[in-house]
């Protein structure tokens, strides 16, 4: 029985997991470009959070929202502000932006909230439910529902709609969606606030279960590169099954061999990976 | 360019007698060493960051190996550290050929990542591994027992072994640069498809970057552990190593010779300043600083100082130049 | 036969390129690609130049198998190519940008140098040598990427549009310059849109369309094919023009 709690538990992180992983293999697939700044993003939306929670005495609905509309302002304003020239730049320049970015995030966060590991002020969604003997805490049950839906709602909105089919024609060529009136430039920005606002709810959401310090940036940013491998260049629903599998075999390990391999075990898997099947599961050759 | 250099060695050369006058001639001299140590490391990286164009976010993880091999001779057997370097050596090379083999293939994000991963999967395992000390971490020897331990109480004698290996690695960068394999990295950074298409073997060539690269950063991390007698997960493998690594040689010029010494001249009193001014807050301050200062190389000056240097300097001599031979 | 492409075809997804192409080229042959936009000949171009591998058919030069060897390989075996979008090492000087072909013949990096300097005189780009090459305009790139490649001693070279965008005394000037290579022993194959060019310079003349090789012959003649003549211009159009 523990270990179908495990592995339902782990299941549920793991859609969050999906969930801000498809904000970075969206922005891969487009530009191909490497957010190193992301595992930030959901930082800062664990912190936002908490600032609703606290200032406003939010809950976990407010201070979603808040994240989500606070990161996407953040991502489109750092696509006009920074991304857009460094594009057009040499390699040094496109992957220490964001990796400079991520420092200054992170200290900055240090500095602003001090080193110590927080967690918001009341517990939210407290209760259990128990299916048939499996014992699961709702905000666990809530939150892993919302972000399996808000990935599947992702890939939806890139595949069923109008300005979906827009983002995906910039992603496929730019040229050519320039000449049938599709501007470039907004996609792209509309791409980087979406892909910053689904890391944001996604530490959002965490943060009503998890405690958080200014550092897990770079632990969420090392789990959003193996999902993104692992699913495929640009593909969400391989970000989906990839993270889904990543939350599984990361509870797996920490039940069977003890809680500091659950990163090990999968930093592992991503070498591994680069060496076998760099195109992830759904890629070709 | 020659007599600049002349006067650049024998600056260095002179330094610490230079500041033995002074009133804080110890302080300043271990501040030297440091200077040279940072140059080192960042030269390291520059190989394959700045002339092969491969960003390694994650080199801590050959500064940590070359730092910790060394101190684990000394605290399981007794031996003096120096015989750990080699070993520190071969383990980087071993990572090197690990990571690279794989990634240097594929797109260069996936090499960047590979970076950072690994470098932090070595640093669980290191924090968690009482063989190599766990989180306390391993103390190299406590009194010297030859002069073959390295232990000097004057940072001096330290600071010459630096500048003699720092020589090293510029010589062998300077004639890497003029020889085919620095044609041939420069091209793979500026256009991996043109040199193929010239013969160029692509994947071999930036291999032996990180190869080359790997093998001088260990080499810097076993000096550090020499000089400190003291290596832990954090000093060794952490992120902020592989940031000071990067921004050293990007401050200064990725991809020139004197770059990472420029950068390190710069960066190094400017850590020890904000460190003293701000106490401990300060350490949070001078990593955002970090971090900003690599957003603005990255968005205005990716060639660094020197390169904004050239820009400004070679148009002043155009134009007075062209106002020559109008005249 | 130095290059030999055997009923080549290249597939990207469900979409075929190229489906089937033939092709013989003799040593000292200037042979000419032409067809209209997305005809193909690029993607066969690149197959042949070994940026692609094929996904169909076998391609040997000079008695090798080269259909699955990678792009360095075919240089190293005298296949040589330029890029339709000239593609110069921007931040190296016009002489590294050669010396870097030279290296593949010359280890030493005198020896290297002196090859350079020696094609950088025979292409005309002496004056420029010490400029970087970002300080080039189109022409500028061209022409250094045809220097660049010469520097490693090709016996195939295979020209990309490399006098597209050229003003007409340009193009006067680029074709003097393939002349002159070709007189030297290079057997040329050249994908080119400008018809004077083709006509010009051509001994053969193969057309594309939709993927196939549809036309072959000398220039005068293919140009005046029906099949041709519609593939550029549209059905009903062959008929009129060719009587």
């Amino acid at each position: 029985m523990i270990l179908v709690q495990v592995i339902v538990g782990g299941l549920l992180l793991g859609a969050v997991y999906a969930l801000f992983s498809s904000g970075l293999t969206l922005i891969w697939g487009m530009m191909n470009f490497i957010n190193f700044a992301h595992g930030e993003f959901v930082m800062i939306g664990m912190y936002l959070a908490y600032l609703v929670a606290v200032a406003f005495h939010g809950g976990p609905l407010a201070f979603s929202l808040a994240a989500a509309a606070g990161l996407f302002v953040l991502g489109a304003a750092l696509y006009f502000g920074l991304i857009r020239a460094v594009m057009r730049g040499p390699m040094l320049a496109q992957i220490l932006s964001t990796f400079g970015l991520a420092l200054l995030l992170r200290y900055a966060a240090f500095w602003i909230f001090s080193p110590n590991v927080v967690t918001l002020p009341h517990s939210y969604l407290s209760g259990m439910i128990n299916l048939h003997g499996i014992l699961i805490r709702e905000s666990q049950l809530v939150v892993g529902a919302a972000a399996a839906a808000l990935t599947i709602g992702m890939h939806l909105l890139l595949t069923r709609t109008a300005i979906g089919s827009q983002l995906l024609a910039v992603a496929e060529d730019r040229n050519a969606a320039m000449l049938m009136g599709i501007r470039p430039d907004r996609m792209q920005a509309l791409a980087w606030g979406l892909s910053a606002a689904s890391a944001g709810i996604a530490g959002a959401l965490m943060a009503i279960s998890f405690p958080f310090s200014p550092e897990v940036g770079g632990t969420f940013a090392l789990i959003a590169f193996v999902v993104v491998t692992l699913g495929g260049f640009g593909s969400v629903p391989g970000a989906l099954l990839a993270g889904l599998m990543v939350g599984l075999i990361q509870a797996l390990s920490a039940y069977y061999f003890g809680p500091i391999y659950k990163d090990i075990i999968v930093y592992g898997l991503f070498v591994a990976l680069l060496w076998f099947r760099p195109q992830g599961l759904l890629g070709k050759a | 360019m020659r007599r600049g250099t002349v006067a650049l060695a024998a600056a260095l050369l002179l330094y610490p007698w230079l500041v033995s006058g002074t009133g804080s001639s110890a302080f300043l001299q271990d501040m030297g060493a440091n200077v040279l140590l940072a140059a080192l490391g960042a030269a390291a990286w520059n190989i394959v960051g700045g002339y092969a164009g491969q960003i390694s976010v994650g080199h801590a993880m050959f500064f940590g190996a070359g730092a910790y091999l060394p101190l684990l001779f000394f605290h399981h057997w007794q031996l003096p550290p120096i015989l750990g370097v080699p070993a520190g050596i071969a383990v980087s090379l071993v990572i090197a050929v690990l990571i690279g083999f794989p990634t240097l293939r594929l797109l260069g994000h996936y090499f960047s990542m590979a970076t950072i991963a690994v470098a932090e999967l070595l640093r669980i395992i290191v924090s968690n591994w009482d063989l190599a000390g766990a989180a306390i971490g391993v103390q190299g020897p406590a009194i010297s027992r030859g002069w073959w331990d390295l232990i000097f109480r004057s940072a001096v004698p330290y600071y010459y072994i630096f500048l003699a290996v720092l020589a090293l690695l510029l010589f062998v960068t300077w004639q890497m640069q003029r020889s085919r394999i620095g044609y041939y990295l420069r091209s793979i950074r500026s256009g991996e498809r043109a040199a193929r298409s010239l013969g160029v073997p692509v994947r071999r060539y930036k291999l032996y970057a990180l190869m080359l690269s790997a093998t001088f950063t260990s080499l810097a991390g076993s000096l550090y552990a020499l000089k400190t007698g003291f290596i832990d997960p954090e000093s060794g493998l952490g992120i902020l190593v592989s940031v000071q690594l990067v921004i050293t040689a990007a401050l200064g010029g990725a991809g020139t010779l004197f770059g990472p010494l420029l950068g390190a001249v710069i960066l190094v009193p400017l850590q020890t300043a904000t460190n003293t001014w701000f106490g401990g807050g300060g350490t949070g301050l001078t990593y955002i600083i970090y971090g900003g200062i690599i957003v603005l190389i990255a968005r205005f000056e990716p060639g660094g100082l020197l390169e904004l240097w050239h820009r400004h300097i070679s148009s002043r001599f155009n134009k007075r130049a062209e106002a020559r031979d109008a005249a | 036969m130095l290059l030999s492409a055997e009923n080549v075809s290249k597939s990207f997804g469900s979409f075929k390129a190229v489906a089937g192409a033939d092709l013989q080229v003799a040593q000292g042959e200037i042979v000419g690609l032409i067809g209209p936009n997305g005809a193909g000949k690029s993607t066969f171009f690149n197959c042949i130049a070994g940026d692609f591998a094929p996904s169909g058919g076998r391609i040997s030069f000079d008695g090798h198998d080269v259909t699955d060897a990678p792009a360095e390989a075919h240089a190293r075996l005298g296949i040589g190519r330029t890029f339709q979008i000239p593609a110069t090492f921007e931040d190296m000087t016009i002489l590294e940008n050669v010396m870097v072909g030279a290296f593949l013949r010359h280890a030493r990096r005198g020896e290297a140098r002196d090859r350079a300097l020696e094609v950088i005189e025979m292409t005309g780009l002496k004056e420029l040598a010490g400029q970087p090459a970002r300080n080039l305009g189109t022409p500028g790139r061209k022409r250094l990427e045809i220097a660049r490649v010469l520097a490693t001693n090709p016996r195939l070279l295979l020209l990309d549009e490399a006098l597209a965008g050229l003003t007409p005394t340009e193009v006067q000037r680029a074709i003097e310059l393939v002349r002159s290579i070709h007189q030297s022993g290079v057997t040329i194959v050249i994908v080119e849109h400008i018809m004077e060019v083709i006509l010009n310079l051509a001994q053969r003349v193969i057309v594309f369309n939709q993927g196939r090789i549809i036309a072959q012959g000398k220039p005068q003649d293919v140009v005046n094919e029906e099949a041709v003549i519609e593939a550029y211009l549209g059905r009903g159009h062959g008929r009129k023009a060719a009587h």
